[in-house]
């Protein structure tokens, strides 16, 4: 037992007599409080957390060599103790109502122990909690800030390390300004010029580099999420059957459902339904065919007439969601790693399985010229669908249809009229209720309430121009969700959820057109004004790791800064270690010198606890009980401090006593 | 004797004569072996050694029967208020028979002098006695006479006694290789000091066991045994880690770095090596150090180093 306890009995931690190692663990400490002051929105016990580190690490570094007093001792743990009480008090009780309190609790557990801070283990531990504390501020984080933050942390965290082990090497140490200053200033002029340099073509698709985990599972069915909550997939096998039902519709949260690193702004199109009846929507075909996890253009459509150019969007999952790949139409080509692929009739793609948090696939899309003038001399051509359009209106709607596009003399002018009069007729809500029982949900939304959601105006406006001949569907999936220009990225939540129509026009094929109010009527594709910071973002590749990289690229020019201080701390490292190597160089190894210590480490290792840097041989030796570990210490001390070394030979026969693995002691 | 023969003396030599040299001690002091080892390791280093304690503890005793022991002359001045410099160099006396001044020599001309009480003497005595232990030499009346080698002063104090007492001053400690502390006997220790003085006192039977000039060749291996740059670099940080220290008033001299290594190469020759340990500089860190330090507050010389020695990390054992 004793020697059980012995065993897990840490060596005593050296006392941190650096510095600037303290100030990298406030540093630390500080950049996890201000996570939660961003993060958390609170501010008293952070401030007060702040400045009382500030004054123990003051303490703890005038009074590291001194004895800890036990009263002092004392009254610490009882603070501990406080802090664990207010943690009880306020996530109970809600007496402070703190945000986090949680997070409190860990800041003021830092801001205690920092008047205890002597050895370097100390100063670890420190640094660890501030880590708790930023994991705790990424409950509330999501965006590339945060990532910033965890970088300062890490430097800290390095730093620290650096710093300890320079100031215990010794290592006469002049920090390089000047060298340092010439790196950052070239690190930065070389930025700016590659920056300036490389051509940012803004149609370019320059594929993303995507790294995921393939799925391999086999097409399955019964994909059934709240993720989508527009469509409730539960079908056959190709999971293409679906329904999109009027009278009822789920609430639609905040949370984020996928970022889009993309080149422009876009519809996200997933399912499209054809058929409609007493209030459902599904689609009428269910044929498909099966592609590879690849689809390269040849096996796509070419592109439509006139197309202005391509443009790549890279998905990235963030829950689980349908099979369903959402993008924007018409596609070129298309990759994501999965086991297979189909694509139904529609044009939309479907995946084997569900699509889980963290997987990405990327998508190149064509932009097909949309402009009102290109399609008012498109005319109405034949249908894809023959007569089957008519039904589910009533003759009251069509007959408004009819009134609402009366002056219309061409299709574009008929789609643009209706989608006006609903736009300005019409009032968007959220709030809607439910359709009562035995109504038409269309026929109530167009003369009852007019007011819904988008799926109405879209059902509405659908159905209306079917009665008027032209041929038209429901499209539904994500709209663009907050676009960030900074980082090309565009963050879908789950009430960018959206359904729109899709109209046939002759010669461009499926025009999507947004009769919701509040938004432009042609979901047109535009290039987006490209920044400069944004560039750089579509240059580096789109990893599923990629949200750092992104928010590097954020900083644009700013960007250069970290790898230069990382490069820089790299050089100081670099040059102190070879200082130490080249003063201590000047004496060769002796032979059997090296062979000795080595022997000395491994039987360290075998006896299950190391000598300690206080520890001379001869007093470990005696902590060991050891024969072999006897004679091996009367070596090294011959060799160490007498210089006479053993025959290596000798050692060889020392170490043939060294048991191979077990940890038995010797 | 055998030694003498040698061209030089072997570290085992050397261990055998100081363990002769110890047993013999032993025949009157009871236990007390690092006390002992101590003493002798003063002597060995060639330097001077503070027996610190308080009376009848054996400090006398010790002292007497080290220079029983070793051969050689050995003097004993017991040092009172009103001792006078003279009194220790001695001084010219008119020869009335050839009208001339002839020079008696003082107590201070001795192999191994017994300076008793030493903080008893007024301090213008004591710095006259420590001129002779720092130089090895005296001036008396303009004229500077060589001491006899070895020299080698054992005082003794007594720390709790302070009515008309005299606190020897830092510089002075500074001249004492090491100080000693007797502490109080055991139990078995103490009846067997009184089974032996049952029937008169064992020191009148001493004999010395080594002659002088051994004593000479012990001084010289002594010098010869190796103290690794290792050594030197852990002594460095040690005193680097006292000057450090905030509760350390007065940090130790350099000269304390260099009494410490001597006395660690004077170690080592006990156990017959010939190359200093890192062992030895962490015992003999405090004998050696702890009177030299001056401390705020009440905190204790000898705790802080024990502190010091504790937390302070060895030199890497792999130097390349």
């Amino acid at each position: 037992m004793a020697a059980l306890i012995h065993r897990f009995k840490l060596w005593p931690s050296p006392v941190e007599n650096s510095i600037e190692g303290r100030a990298f663990v406030f540093s630390g400490f500080t950049v996890a409080v201000l996570a939660i002051v961003l993060y958390g929105q609170d501010y008293a016990v952070p401030a007060v957390g702040v400045a009382a580190a500030a004054a123990g690490h003051v303490v703890s570094y005038r009074e590291r060599n001194r004895r800890r007093g036990f009263w002092r001792q004392v009254f610490l743990a009882a603070l501990i103790f406080g802090a664990l009480f207010y943690v009880l008090a306020d996530s109970t009780l809600a007496l402070f109502g703190g945000v986090l309190p949680q997070a409190n609790f860990a800041i003021l557990l830092v801001a205690i122990t920092s008047f205890d801070l002597k050895t370097r283990r100390n100063c670890y531990s420190s640094l660890w909690i501030s880590l708790a504390i930023l994991y705790l501020a990424a409950v509330y984080a999501w965006d590339y800030a945060f990532g910033v933050l965890l970088v300062l942390w890490t430097l800290c965290l390095v730093g620290f390390w650096t710093a300890s082990h320079l100031r215990r090497l010794n290592a006469d140490l002049r920090f390089p300004v000047e060298g340092v200053t010439m790196m950052l200033v070239a690190a930065l002029v070389a930025g700016v010029t590659w920056f300036v340099a490389v051509p940012q073509p803004s149609g370019l698709p320059i594929s993303p580099l995507v790294i995921s985990l393939p799925n391999f599972t086999n097409f399955q069915g019964n994909l059934e999420s709240p993720a989508l909550p527009l469509i409730q997939v539960s079908g056959d096998q190709s999971g293409a059957t679906s329904s999109v039902d009027l009278r009822f519709r789920g609430r639609l949260g905040d949370a984020p459902v996928m970022y889009v690193r993309t080149g422009a702004p876009a519809y996200w199109r997933g399912l499209v339904f054809d058929t409609y009846q007493n209030g459902v929507w599904t689609a009428s075909n269910r044929s498909f065919r099966d592609l590879p996890p690849y689809v390269p253009p040849r096996l796509l459509p070419p592109a439509p007439a006139r197309n202005q150019g391509t443009f790549v969007q890279t998905f990235r999952v963030l829950r689980t969601m349908p099979g369903v790949i959402l993008a924007a139409y018409p596609i070129e080509s298309l990759y994501a790693p999965v086991a297979a692929l189909r694509e139904d009739v529609y044009g939309t793609f479907h995946t084997p399985d569900q699509l889980r948090a963290g997987q990405t696939y990327s998508v190149v899309s064509y932009i097909p010229d949309l402009s009102p003038d290109a399609l008012r001399t498109a005319e109405t051509g034949s249908s894809p669908y023959g007569d089957n359009l008519a039904g589910g209106l009533s003759p009251r709607a069509a007959d408004l249809a009819a009134q609402v596009t009366a002056g219309a003399n061409n299709e574009f002018d008929t789609v643009m009229a209706l989608t006006a009069y609903l736009q300005h007729n019409y009032r968007y809500t959220l709030d809607l209720g439910r359709v009562p029982t035995g109504q038409d949900p269309v026929d109530w939304f167009l003369f009852g309430v007019k007011s819904g959601y988008c799926e109405q105006f879209a059902t509405a406006e659908t159905l209306m121009l079917r009665s008027l001949g032209i041929p038209a569907r429901l499209a539904t999936g994500y709209a663009t969700g907050e676009y960030d220009p900074v980082l090309n990225q565009s963050v879908v939540r789950e009430h960018d959820a959206h359904a729109w129509v899709e109209v046939w026009f002759s010669g461009h094929g499926w025009v999507p057109v947004d009769p919701t109010p509040g938004v432009s009527p042609l979901a047109v594709t535009q290039m987006p004004s490209h920044w400069a910071a944004g560039g750089i973002a579509r240059l580096i590749p789109h990893l599923t790791l990629g949200a750092p990289a992104a928010a590097l690229g954020s900083l644009g020019a700013l960007a250069v800064f970290p790898a230069a201080i990382a490069i820089a701390f790299a050089v100081v490292l670099g040059l102190a270690w070879l200082r130490r190597r080249t003063w201590i160089r000047r004496r060769t190894a002796q032979p059997g010198e090296s062979e000795l210590l080595r022997l000395y480490e491994r039987l360290q290792r075998r006896l299950g606890r190391r000598r300690a840097p206080p520890e001379t041989p001869l007093e470990y030796q005696h902590t060991m009980h050891s024969s072999l570990l006897e004679e091996v210490t009367r070596a090294v001390n011959e060799g160490v401090y007498a210089g006479r070394w053993p025959e290596p030979g000798r050692v060889r026969e020392m170490a043939s006593g060294v048991p191979a693995k077990s940890r038995r002691r010797l | 004797m055998a030694a003498s023969e040698q061209p030089a003396l072997q570290p085992r030599r050397a261990a055998d004569l100081l363990d002769r040299v110890e047993k013999n001690i032993h025949v009157v002091i009871v236990g007390k072996d690092k006390v002992v080892r101590l003493a002798l390791a003063g002597l060995v280093a060639g330097g001077h050694v503070l027996l610190q304690d308080l009376p009848g503890t054996g400090k006398t005793m010790l002292a007497r029967a080290l220079a029983t022991s070793v051969g050689g002359t050995f003097r004993r001045i017991q040092c009172t208020p009103d001792l006078l410099p003279s009194d220790i160099t001695g001084s010219s006396i008119f020869n009335q028979k050839d009208l001339t001044f002839e020079f008696v020599p003082g107590p201070i001309f001795a192999n191994i002098v017994l300076a008793d009480e030493i903080n008893r003497a007024t301090p213008r005595t004591q710095s006259a006695l420590l001129e002779a232990m720092g130089e090895g030499q005296v001036t008396v009346e303009g004229a500077t006479r060589t001491l006899e080698k070895p020299f080698f002063v054992v005082g003794t104090q007594n720390p709790a006694e302070f009515h008309g007492t005299y606190p020897l001053p830092e510089s002075q400690l500074d001249r004492f290789v090491l100080t000693a502390e007797m502490g109080p006997p055991t139990d078995a220790e103490a009846m067997e000091v009184l089974a032996r003085r049952e029937h008169g006192d064992p020191i009148a039977n001493l004999t010395a066991v080594i002659d002088i000039r051994e004593v000479i060749e012990l001084q010289e291996a002594c010098l010869r045994v190796v103290a690794a740059p290792a050594i030197r670099t852990y002594i460095v940080a040690l005193l680097d880690a006292i000057r450090t220290r905030p509760d350390v008033l007065l940090p130790a001299s350099m000269r304390s770095g260099v009494y410490l290594q001597r006395a660690a190469q004077a170690w080592a020759l006990f156990e017959g090596r010939d190359f200093v340990l890192p062992d030895d500089v962490k015992l003999l860190t405090v004998p050696v150090l702890a009177h030299r330090l001056g401390m705020r507050g009440r905190g204790k010389a000898a705790d802080a180093l024990n502190e010091i020695v504790a937390a302070l990390p060895i030199p890497p054992l792999r130097q390349h």
